[in-house]
C-alpha cells in the first residue's frame, strides 16, 4: 500500500524553522493536542506558531513537562529553577521523556533525534535545547553531574578546605550543594558557643564553585585546557549576607559565568538554604591561564578513575582563593 | 503431589464488578446484556452486547476513561494499558483483597501470574492509523505494549511487581482455561506457590465485531433473547469483555497464612480436536478427550460429577458439539449432572471466558448454589438427554467440571471441589 505509507514519509522531513501559515483547523488541532496543559500553555504555543517567536518556547516546553509529571510532583516545577532534575526530582522516565518530545514535535512543528535526548537531564537542559533547535544555533553541551569523588579529582582546592559535596556544569551554569557538618574547624571559634558559617567562608565556596565552572564548564581555546593550578581570586563586589547559616543547613549554591575572555573571568552567584536567601554576590572574578591539552595532567571529559590517570592530589598548591578572602 | 486451592477472586464482568453482585446475578439469573450504542447503525447487524457498567474506556486516551472511585491508578501506568488492562488492575485488586494477601505476599520469587487476553484491536488500529497518517516517529512510545497480545501480562507483571512466572496463554477462548491448568501443573510440581490467573477483554466494538464476518454473533436486539444457549433458537454468541482473576495457592501457602480456601482445584485435562481452524470437531471429540483427562488426573469417576460449567456459547455447531462430548463422556449419567452456561448471562468473554466461568463455579462451591441455564425456553433437540438446568439450584455440588475450548479446536477441562464449610 505505497499509498498508504506516502503521507507518513513526508511527515518525518526536517520541518522549517519558520512556521507555516496558521490556519484555524492548525488552532482546533494544537487546543486537542494541549488539552490536558495548562491554559497558558496552550497560549504560549499560539503565540509560537503565530509569530515564530521563541520567546514563547519556554512556557510552552514547562507547560508539556508539567503535564506529564504527576501532580503532587507539580508545585516543584511551579517554583523551580533551570537545575531541577528531569529524573531524579520529577519522576520522569525515559519513556515519558518520550511522550514529552512527541507532543512538543506536535505543538512546536519540529523534530528531534533520539541522540540528541541523551544528554537532556535538567528542565534547563531542556528549555536551552528547544531554543537553540527554533534558532537554528549550535546544540550547547550537556550539564554534567559531578559526585564529591570527581570535584575532589580535578580541583586544586581539598579537603578540610573543600566546600562542595556535589555540582553539575553546564556551558551556562554551575550549581553546587553542602551540607554544613558542625565538624568544620573553623566552627570551633566563629562563634564562641554558637558555630555560625563565616560569610566570608560562603563566599569562598562560591569561588570555589566558579573554579570547577571554568575547569569543567568553560570552552578553552582549540588544544588548550584551563590549568587548574593558575587561577586565582581577583576581587567581589555586591556581596551581601541575608541569613545566618548554622550546623545541619544544606547551602545551594550557584554561579553564572558574565564574561571569561582569557586571563579574567567573572561571575554572578548566590547561595540560598531551601527557598531562603542566604548570601548575594554580584560579581566574583577570577584570573585564569591555558595550558596546552596534551601536557595536562588534569582530566577535562569524565571521571578518572584508575590511579594511573587521577591527577596527584592538589593540597600543596595551597588554594589561592583561600589567602585571598582570609587575607 | 501439593494440593491446589482457590483463595481469591476479583471480577469486572457484564454481571456484576465485586463477587457479591455476580454471585447475586448468578443465582437470580440476570442478564448483564445491553445495545450496544455503536452497533446500533444499519450497517451493523448484531446490536446486544454484554456491557462493562460503571467503566468508559471509549477513547484511545487512556487518561479520558472513567472508573470506580475506590481504584486509584497512577497516569503512569494507565498510559500503557489498554481497556482490558484496567478492568483487570482492578479485578487484581479485588482478588489481592479477597486472598487477603499482603504486599510481600504478591511480589516474591514464588508466586507468579498467568494471563490471557486477546490484546486490544481497538488501540492496535489507533496505533497503526497514527503510523500512518502521522509518521513512525510520532507514535506513543507504549502503543505497542497497550496494544498487543500480551498486553495483560506485561502490565500487571510490571504494576505488582511479580516476580515469579509470568506468560501469556493464546489459544483464543481456552485462553484463561489453559492459564488455569498450566498454573496448577507449576503449583503441584513445586515450582511455585502462587499464581495469579487473569482473564480480560475489551469487548469493544473491535473486538467483537471481526467475528461478524464468521456469522457467530447473534442477530437478536432482544437483550433479553440474544444469548441462549442450548435453546434451539439460538441464532449465535453476544460478546462481552471484562476481567476475572483467581488467586491459586498451594495447600502450604494456606496453612502459613491461615487463610480459608474458596474451593479446590483437583486437576485438568486437555486435548485437540485436529479437525478444524475454527469449527469444533461435530462429535466433540476433543472436549470429551479433554474432560477424560482432567477427570483422570483429578481421580474422579464422572458419577461424582454434580455439575458441568458448559463452554456453550450459543452457536449453533458448538453446543451442539458440546452436548455429544458429554455424553460420550457420562453415558448413563449424562441425564443426571447438571448442566449450564452461564454466558446466557453474561455473553462469551473469548480469551476471558475459562477464567470467569471457573470464578463462577468457585462462588457456587463457597456459596451453596448451582447456576441455571438462563434463556432456556425450548432444548436444542440435539441435545435432548441432559440435564440443562433451567433454573439455579440452592445448593452447590462436591464436584464441578468447567470446560473451554477455542479456535483450532483447543479444549480444556478443570475440575473443581467444594470444601466442607
Amino acid at each position: 500500500m505505497p499509498d498508504a505509507v506516502q503521507p507518513a514519509a513526508g511527515t518525518t522531513k526536517t520541518l522549517p524553522t519558520t512556521p507555516k501559515p496558521f490556519a484555524p483547523e492548525d488552532e482546533a488541532a494544537l487546543r486537542e493536542a494541549l488539552k490536558r496543559c495548562s491554559p497558558s500553555t496552550f497560549e504560549a504555543a499560539i503565540q509560537f506558531r503565530k509569530t515564530g517567536n521563541a520567546e514563547h518556547v519556554p512556557a510552552v516546553v514547562i507547560g508539556v513537562i508539567e503535564r506529564f509529571v504527576e501532580p503532587d510532583l507539580r508545585t516543584k516545577l511551579k517554583d523551580a529553577d533551570d537545575d531541577l532534575r528531569l529524573i531524579e526530582d520529577l519522576g520522569i522516565d525515559s519513556l515519558t521523556m518520550m511522550e514529552i518530545v512527541i507532543l512538543v514535535e506536535d505543538v512546536l512543528q519540529m523534530s528531534i533525534n533520539n541522540d540528541e535526548l541523551r544528554n537532556l537531564r535538567t528542565v534547563g537542559d531542556v528549555k536551552t535545547f528547544i531554543d537553540c533547535k527554533i534558532r537554528g544555533l549550535p546544540l550547547p553541551r550537556p550539564t554534567k553531574f559531578l559526585p564529591i569523588e570527581h570535584i575532589g579529582a580535578v580541583m586544586p582546592i581539598q579537603p578540610p578546605f573543600l566546600f562542595l559535596n556535589e555540582a553539575s556544569v553546564s556551558s551556562t551554569a554551575a550549581n553546587g550543594k553542602y551540607k554544613i557538618t558542625g565538624q568544620e574547624f573553623f566552627l570551633q571559634g566563629h562563634f564562641k558557643d554558637n558555630p555560625v558559617m563565616p560569610a566570608s567562608i560562603m563566599l569562598e565556596a562560591l569561588g570555589q564553585l566558579a573554579v570547577l565552572y571554568l575547569l569543567e564548564g568553560h570552552t578553552p581555546e582549540p588544544g588548550k585546557v584551563v590549568n587548574a593550578a593558575q587561577i586565582f581570586f581577583t576581587g567581589c563586589e555586591g556581596v551581601r549576607a541575608h541569613r545566618v547559616c548554622k550546623p545541619g543547613d544544606i547551602l545551594t549554591l550557584s554561579i553564572k559565568p558574565k564574561r571569561n575572555k582569557m586571563p579574567l573571568a567573572t561571575f554572578e552567584g548566590s547561595i540560598r538554604v531551601g527557598q531562603e536567601k542566604a548570601v548575594i554576590a554580584e560579581e566574583i572574578s577570577l584570573i585564569f591561564a591555558y595550558a596546552d591539552a596534551v601536557n595536562q595532567p588534569i582530566p577535562i571529559n569524565g571521571v578518572a578513575h584508575d590511579a594511573g590517570t587521577t591527577p596527584a592530589p592538589a593540597a600543596e598548591s595551597a588554594g589561592p582563593i583561600r589567602a585571598a578572602i582570609n587575607a | 503431589m501439593p494440593r491446589v486451592f482457590i483463595t481469591g477472586l476479583g471480577f469486572v464482568t457484564s454481571i456484576g464488578n465485586d463477587a457479591a453482585t455476580v454471585a447475586r446475578n448468578l443465582r437470580e439469573l440476570r442478564h448483564g446484556f445491553e445495545l450496544y450504542p455503536p452497533f446500533q447503525k444499519p450497517d451493523v447487524p448484531c446490536k446486544v452486547v454484554g456491557t462493562i457498567k460503571e467503566f468508559t474506556t471509549d477513547s484511545t486516551d487512556p487518561e479520558d476513561w472513567t472508573f470506580p472511585a475506590r481504584y486509584k491508578i497512577k497516569r503512569e501506568l494507565l498510559r500503557s494499558m489498554a481497556p482490558n488492562g484496567l478492568f483487570a488492575h482492578c479485578a487484581m485488586l479485588q482478588a489481592i483483597e479477597d486472598a487477603r494477601l499482603a504486599e510481600a505476599d504478591v511480589s516474591n520469587p514464588d508466586t507468579g501470574l498467568y494471563a490471557a487476553s486477546g490484546g486490544s484491536p481497538y488501540l492496535t488500529h489507533h496505533h497503526h492509523e497514527r503510523l500512518l497518517k502521522v509518521g513512525v516517529m510520532r507514535c506513543s512510545p507504549l502503543g505497542i505494549v497497550a496494544s498487543i497480545v500480551g498486553t495483560l501480562n506485561f502490565n500487571l507483571v510490571a504494576a505488582f511487581k511479580i516476580q515469579g512466572v509470568s506468560c501469556g496463554f493464546s489459544s483464543a477462548c481456552a485462553s484463561s482455561a489453559h492459564a488455569i491448568g498450566y498454573a496448577f501443573d507449576d503449583l503441584s510440581l513445586g515450582r511455585q506457590k502462587r499464581v495469579f490467573i487473569v482473564g480480560a477483554e475489551d469487548g469493544n466494538a473491535d473486538a467483537i465485531l471481526p467475528f461478524a464476518g464468521m456469522r457467530t454473533l447473534s442477530l437478536q436486539a432482544d437483550p433479553n433473547l440474544a444469548s441462549r444457549p442450548f435453546d434451539a433458537a439460538r441464532d449465535g454468541f453476544v460478546g462481552t469483555g471484562g476481567s476475572t482473576v483467581l488467586v491459586l495457592e498451594t495447600e502450604d501457602e494456606v496453612v502459613r497464612r491461615g487463610v480459608k480456601p474458596l474451593a479446590e482445584l483437583l486437576g485438568w485435562g486437555q486435548a485437540s480436536d485436529g479437525y478444524n481452524v475454527a469449527i469444533s470437531h461435530p462429535d466433540g471429540e476433543g472436549s470429551a478427550r479433554a474432560m477424560r483427562h482432567a477427570l483422570r488426573a483429578a481421580r474422579i469417576e464422572p458419577a461424582q460429577v454434580g455439575y458441568i460449567n458448559a463452554h456453550a456459547t450459543s452457536t449453533i455447531i458448538g453446543d451442539i458439539s458440546e452436548a455429544r462430548a458429554i455424553r460420550a463422556v457420562f453415558k448413563e449419567d449424562a441425564a443426571r449432572v447438571a448442566v449450564s452456561s452461564t454466558k446466557a448471562l453474561t455473553g462469551h468473554g473469548l480469551s476471558l471466558a475459562g477464567a470467569m466461568e471457573s470464578g463462577f463455579c468457585v462462588l457456587g462451591l463457597r456459596e451453596g448454589f448451582t447456576p441455571g441455564n438462563a434463556h432456556l425456553t425450548r432444548l436444542e433437540p440435539q441435545c435432548e438427554g441432559l440435564n440443562v438446568l433451567r433454573a439455579s439450584l440452592p445448593t452447590a455440588p462436591e464436584i464441578v467440571i468447567k470446560n473451554s475450548s477455542g479456535f483450532g479446536g483447543a479444549n480444556v477441562a478443570l475440575v473443581y471441589k467444594r470444601l466442607a464449610a
